[in-house]
């Protein structure tokens, strides 16, 4: 061993150019896949259990049913997207308490729930249920 | 090859050369930030039409997506999944990723019905008295 490092004095230097070559591929390619996949969203309240459905009174919820066509039904009233806001506040208003129930028929649209939704955090509803119709 | 030709050629004792010692450690520590940061976050695979609304709430960071198609199939991790099995592939996927959030990708076309059956068996699993439902800004 002695003999050949006093042979060749050069060879004892270790040549660091590879490791950095697999160093930089390895940062570059943790650098490209940890794109931080974003996800902008909006919160849906799940159902209650079903224990205490019964303990609200009837007088006190806003009840919002949307149908299987997606027709928008406050409180027994007939309304579409742009007039759920205005009810709402509207029934609020009466009743300053009251929660707001969101009844959707298994066939509705998403979109037509989540807009609804939306509305409700518009008018800074904070008591909110969704839940589905008992359906066919 | 070449520094040695250079040492040679300059017959000094090597304080020309790039010490490169401290960007090594500077390029490591960066690559040991990237490994640890990396999260593989397994993709439901599908193309969905995201709802525009007023309210986002940026969710971060990310744990767990499912998605529901305008089929109203749920999808996890590229695969169909039933709402029976769902349960079950969300407790898989916590041990994995236990702190991230769980975002429902929910095709505004699917069947509301699919949604809520959903959010009750997460309700169950993660205790989200709200779920994140993955909307777009208007």
């Amino acid at each position: 061993m002695r003999g050949r490092q006093a042979k060749q004095p050069d060879e004892a230097s270790v040549d660091l150019t590879p490791m950095l070559d697999v160093v930089f591929i390895l940062l570059i390619f943790f650098i490209v896949t940890s794109t931080f996949i974003q996800e902008e969203a909006l919160g849906l309240e799940p159902p209650p259990p079903p224990s205490n459905t019964q303990s609200d009174p009837e007088n006190s919820a806003i009840l919002i049913f949307v149908d299987q066509d997606n027709l928008i039904t406050v409180n027994g009233r007939l309304t579409d997207i742009t007039g759920v806001r205005a009810n709402m506040e509207r029934l609020r208003a009466e009743n300053p308490e009251s929660a707001l129930i969101i009844q959707a028929h298994p066939q509705a649209r998403t979109g037509t729930i989540v807009k609804i939704r939306d509305e409700a955090y518009n008018a800074q509803m904070n008591r909110v249920n969704i839940v589905q119709s008992e359906g066919d | 090859m070449a520094r040695r030709k250079r040492i040679l050629a300059s017959d000094s004792t090597g304080d020309d050369d790039v010490n490169l010692t401290p960007m090594l450690d500077v390029v490591f520590i960066l690559l040991i930030f990237f490994i640890v940061t990396a999260q593989f976050i397994k993709e439901p695979g599908v193309e969905i039409n995201r709802t525009e609304v007023d309210n986002t709430e940026r969710q971060n960071p990310l744990g767990i997506l499912i998605a529901i198609n305008d089929e109203s199939e749920i999808y996890i991790d590229k695969e169909e999944v039933s709402l029976q099995e769902v349960g079950f592939r969300i407790r898989e996927l916590r041990e994995d990723n236990p702190k991230g959030r769980l975002v429902v990708q929910a095709d505004e076309d699917s069947d509301a019905g699919v949604l809520i059956s959903l959010m009750e068996i997460i309700n169950n699993e993660d205790g989200l008295t709200a779920v994140p439902v993955s909307v777009e800004q208007e």
